[in-house]
């Protein structure tokens, strides 16, 4: 399901060399941001194969500060890229100060305690006192496997930290770090004893992201270097998270979006309210947290503005778990073309007006 | 078919209505043009309505339910049921009384001739849209049937030819205007239309670039034929007005009686036009026409005479300028002086015209190609009164004895002077002694008792006179003036069958000319009286079994004659015409300086956009010069989707030109960024140099005639987005 992007970075690094003492500390920060995404991008890469599109979806998201829900199926390589994701970005030292970890996996099930996610505070004997002890959410990179599985009251918990970025266990509210990310996975097609999740959390997630089985040549590369890969597993943790944190602000600072595009999607959006194929149309919330995933995905094409390529790439992903078609319709792809149609050209044509 | 699969998905309907609106203009158009020929107005319009509606009904419910479970054969049949019940339904309303009462006859009339052709078009484009929707062969049908509109109503005009039926062509003439321009624009028309069902067919609908080159190439030749003319038509012999040669002298055989050439096909066909130029009415009903007249016995019948001492007041043949009737001629106080012009359509031998000619003056044609001749005729024509012939004599003082002896010559045959006798006999005795009186009776003999049919038995009898008179009675004027003269001659009066045409004074119909026709063609008997001269006498049976009423071709006549005026009058009839609040003329030369207006101005602003980029501050040499790249890809037929983004038109256009892709990333820099990307400066990017590159670079790839097509097209600059 996701398309061929096109990728102009070769370009851009060809003739990156050229640059002179003219080019300013914007650009330049945003050069260092972008090196920064490739650079994890490669990371990643070299542990999940054939699914570039899906890795660069999940990089923005993390960049942009959102979270991913994938639909897929067992053995697909979640867990991997959550896992070389999670590895390739924290720092050694990192480790030690916050006490967060890179990378914890969180299976749902029907019997799981919010407090299971959360953490709980435990006696301590020797101080008399109860200690915050944290759960597997206090992590940069957490898989929750499964969301569905488990039972509203998880899920909600689940989804306040990833709103909120806090958690509250006893009236104490524990930050998360900055850098938090959630993948979660649902299986679309074992329904059976899940809990499925309503139209307005589903809204807290940025992209949901199907994925399909990768091609035939990327599977056999996939068996023939599975050992090289194993034993590769714990190199190079190569991005820090202040790194990330730095490219994230850089990015936000330095990617334009001009006003086309942003009356461009509120269009899009207002088409699909109006249109009598859809139930419920998407948020107003939908479009601020795309802001700064559009911003990230036009640094990594090495552009330093928002263009309608950035829209047409990102947007079936933001909307497709976000609007309710209604029923006996069945083909989202084709409603959000038709609806983006007309925005998408008066967004082209502006480039020739003042 | 692509066409059925769109179409179920219900939203691509309205994708569907700009093409289904389109084809059901065009049919509607040809139905339209085949209905004027063969009914009112009413009639056209409801055929235009009705095959709208067919259009829209049959391309919007075929796929649906609950059309889509029928067969073909069964919504054929269903809408043939409609079709012969409207057939049904409009004869019931013409012909009911009823109706006719509440409304007017003419209202009625309307209503019926509009459901009739309504059902009519409605059905028959249903049928033809059905099978062009489920069959490979439908959509072929449905574009012969446009083609056969075009061809019937153009090839109406072929050679020139008018008024067959009331056409384009008269209606231009009747407005001085040359109707070849106005056929030419229909020509035209007609390839534009057909290659515009073709496409919608085919479902290429994105050619209209193609299809703006045709339609430019069209105007052009129209612009051509306006300026420099056509080459004019060969005309044929007939003029495309008449059929066969309807000379009616020349090409009568040796036997008036076996002219059976009588076709009823050519009936109508027009012989010459007659410009009255005094006002007369005749007499007794019918103008007379006289060509030439049989005098002589030649021992079998009647032929014309052979002696230069008879029948001196014809005239044999034509001169280049006047000629006289030799002959004097008597009765000048109750003739009335009639000029008359007369236009000839088909050639004939002998001049003629409205009895009795004094003179025939040759006149300058004003349309060779329309007349064979034209000459004026000045006549006394005859405004007899009952007093007037009553106690005449008979027989010219100046004539011989020889030729009192031929005009009463008669086949050796007792019966006719026994009939005639016979009829005389019971004459009042005033009248007992006159020979208008005998002659009268004879005729009324005639009138009462003759039946007029073309088909008869006399042909080949010896004596077909006597075959009929002595027989059933059944023939025609031949027979009637034949027999009549016959019996005159046997009473002592001098008399002689007169050849030509007769036309019912009601066919002028108020105007100054007349149109004589092929079925006028005529032969009655006269008598020579002393102070009168040649008076007609003209049997007319009561009784006939055929139809020799025509339509009155009242228009036609109109125009024949306002060609034959001269040039003065024809320009004072058109200042005449209703409704020139714009002369045809002005709106069309309008219409072509609007036309060259608009292309000069295409080409000027196709131009200015290209060039301007060159000059332009730098602060929008981004808008300009991209906007002049792209003015050159949609030039060459290369065009953005809509909805398509400016990277992925870039993309697909990169192979062709891989300095495209350098200029709109440049250009989206500028329009959306700040101007300068991460690793070019705005200042340094050379626009004119990379859209030069551009142009060298599709210069390579593009054929020559996409080149020559690309810098010819004046709007091309309007598909640039």
């Amino acid at each position: 399901m996701v398309p061929d992007s096109i990728t102009d970075n070769s370009q851009l690094t060809a003739a990156a060399g050229s640059g002179d003492d003219i080019v300013d500390q914007e650009s330049s920060d945003l050069e260092k941001a972008a090196a920064i995404l490739n650079r994890l991008g490669d990371c990643v890469r070299q542990q999940v194969l054939g699914r570039d599109n899906v890795i660069e979806l999940v990089i923005i998201a993390l960049v942009a500060d959102g979270h991913v829900l994938l639909e897929d199926f067992p053995g697909s390589g979640k867990t991997t890229l959550a896992k070389a994701l999670g590895e390739a970005i924290v720092s050694h030292n990192s480790i030690g100060e916050s006490g967060i970890v890179p990378f914890r996996r969180i299976q749902f099930t029907p019997d799981l305690l919010p407090s299971d996610v959360t953490g709980v505070p435990v006696f301590d004997s020797n101080s008399n006192a109860f200690h915050f002890r944290h759960g597997p959410i206090f992590a940069h990179v957490v898989l929750a496997d499964e969301i569905n599985r488990t039972s509203p009251k998880v899920q909600s918990a689940m989804l306040e930290a990833m709103g909120e970025k806090q958690v509250t266990v006893d009236n104490v509210t524990y930050p998360l770090d900055p850098l938090f990310f959630v993948i979660a996975t649902q299986n679309p097609l074992d329904l059976v004893g899940t809990y499925p999740l309503p139209t307005p959390q589903l809204d807290r997630f940025l992209f949901k992201i199907t994925m399909d089985h990768i091609d035939r040549e990327a599977e056999l590369d996939v068996l023939e270097t599975w050992q090289q890969r194993r034993d590769q597993c714990n190199q190079t943790h190569s991005i820090t998270r202040d790194e990330i944190l730095f490219a994230r602000k850089a990015i936000d600072s330095s990617v334009l979006i001009g006003s086309s595009n942003k009356s461009a999607l509120v269009d899009i959006s207002r088409n699909l309210r109006e249109d009598d194929r859809v139930l419920q149309g998407n948020s107003t919330r939908s479009m601020v947290l795309m802001m700064p995933a559009l911003q990230t995905l036009a640094a990594m094409r090495g552009r330093n503005y928002v263009s309608a390529q950035d829209i047409e790439m990102l947007l079936p992903f933001v909307l497709k778990h976000r609007v309710e078609l209604a029923p006996g319709v069945s083909d989202f792809n084709k409603v959000l073309s038709d609806c983006m149609r007309g925005p998408m050209e008066q967004l082209a044509r502006g480039t020739l007006h003042k | 078919m692509l066409n059925i699969e769109t179409e179920t998905q219900g939203q691509s309907s309205r994708s569907q209505f700009l093409p289904t609106s389109l084809r059901a203009s065009i049919i509607a158009a040809s139905y339209w043009i085949l209905s004027l020929s063969l009914t009112n107005l009413s009639g056209s319009v409801a055929s235009f309505v009705g095959c709208l509606l067919g259009c829209y009904l049959v391309d919007h419910f075929i796929n649906r339910q609950p059309l889509n479970r029928y067969k073909t054969v069964f919504i054929i049949a269903v809408c043939s049921l409609f079709l012969v019940s409207g057939l049904l339904l409009s004869d019931l309303i013409v012909a009911s009384t009823m109706l006719a009462g509440l409304v007017s006859p003419m209202n009625s009339y309307n209503a019926g001739e509009f459901i009739k052709w309504f059902l009519i078009s409605a059905a028959i484009t249903s049928i033809l849209r059905t099978c062009a929707h489920r069959t490979r062969f439908g959509a072929v049908l449905e574009i012969l049937f446009v083609t056969t509109a075009f061809i019937i109503t153009l090839s109406a005009h072929r050679n020139g030819m008018i008024h067959r039926p009331y056409f384009i062509g008269d209606f231009a003439l009747m407005r001085g205007v040359d109707p070849a321009s106005i056929l030419m624009a229909m020509g035209s028309g007609a390839v534009l239309c057909l290659a515009a069902l073709l496409m919608v067919e085919s479902n290429h609908r994105r050619l209209p670039y193609h299809f703006s080159i045709l339609a430019l190439l069209c105007f052009s030749l129209l612009g051509y034929v306006q300026f420099f003319g056509l080459p004019s038509p060969q005309y044929t012999d007939d003029l495309g007005l008449t059929g066969a040669e309807q000379g009616n002298n020349a090409s009568q055989s040796d036997n008036p009686f076996r002219d059976s050439e009588n076709n009823p096909e050519n009936l109508e066909a027009p012989v010459a036009i007659v410009l009255f130029r005094d006002d007369y009415e005749p007499v007794n009903g019918s103008y007379y026409f006289r060509e030439t007249a049989y005098s002589q016995y030649n021992g079998s019948l009647l032929d014309t005479t052979n002696r230069d001492d008879m029948d001196q007041d014809l005239v044999s043949h034509f001169t280049n300028t006047r000629v006289a009737v030799s002959e004097a001629l008597p009765g000048q106080d109750s003739r009335s002086k009639v000029r008359t012009s007369i236009g000839m359509l088909t050639p004939h031998r002998s001049p003629f015209g409205l009895e009795s000619p004094l003179e025939f003056i040759n006149t300058p044609n004003p349309n060779n190609l329309r007349f064979k001749r034209t000459y004026d005729v000045v006549s006394m024509a005859p405004v007899f009164s009952f007093d007037d012939l009553i106690g005449q004599e008979t027989g010219a003082e100046f004539w011989s004895e020889e030729v009192w002896d031929e005009y009463l010559q008669l086949p050796d045959d007792p019966r006719y002077r026994e009939l005639a006798t016979d009829l005389i006999a019971n004459l009042k005795p005033e009248y007992a002694d006159d020979p208008f009186a005998w002659a009268y009776s004879i005729k009324t003999h005639l009138d009462e008792n003759g039946i007029y049919s073309l088909k008869n038995d006399h042909a080949y009898e010896a004596d077909p006179a006597a075959s009929f008179l002595f027989g059933d009675l059944t023939g025609y004027c031949m027979h009637f003036a034949f027999s009549a003269t016959y019996m005159f001659r046997s009473l002592g009066i001098p008399a002689r069958v007169g050849i030509g045409y007769s036309v019912p004074a009601s066919n002028r119909a108020g105007g100054s000319s007349l149109l004589i026709q092929a079925i006028h063609g005529h032969a009655w008997p006269e008598v020579y009286f002393r102070d009168l001269g040649w008076v007609i006498i003209d049997p007319a049976p009561q009784q006939t079994l055929v139809d020799m009423t025509t339509d009155p071709q009242n228009s036609l006549q109109q125009l024949l004659g306002d060609m034959l005026r001269n040039e003065a009058s024809f320009d004072e009839f058109l200042n005449s015409q209703p409704n020139p609040l714009i002369p045809l003329e002005t709106i069309l030369t309008f219409l072509s300086l609007l036309a060259a207006a608009v292309l000069a101005t295409a080409y000027g602003v196709k131009y200015y956009r290209l060039w301007v980029p060159q000059y332009s501050a730098r602060e929008n040499q981004y808008r300009l010069s991209y906007r002049a790249v792209l003015d050159r890809l949609s030039s060459s037929g290369i065009r953005r989707n809509t909805g398509e983004s400016r990277e992925a038109f870039a993309s697909r256009v990169g192979d062709m030109a891989p300095s495209f892709k350098t200029i709109t990333q440049q250009h989206l820099y500028c329009a959306l960024g700040t101007g300068n990307s991460l690793n070019v400066q705005e200042e340094t990017f050379n626009w004119n140099s990379v859209s030069h590159e551009i142009q060298q670079q599709l210069g390579k790839q593009l054929p020559l005639w996409k080149k020559v097509l690309a810098a010819i097209n004046p709007f091309s600059w309007l598909t640039t987005r």
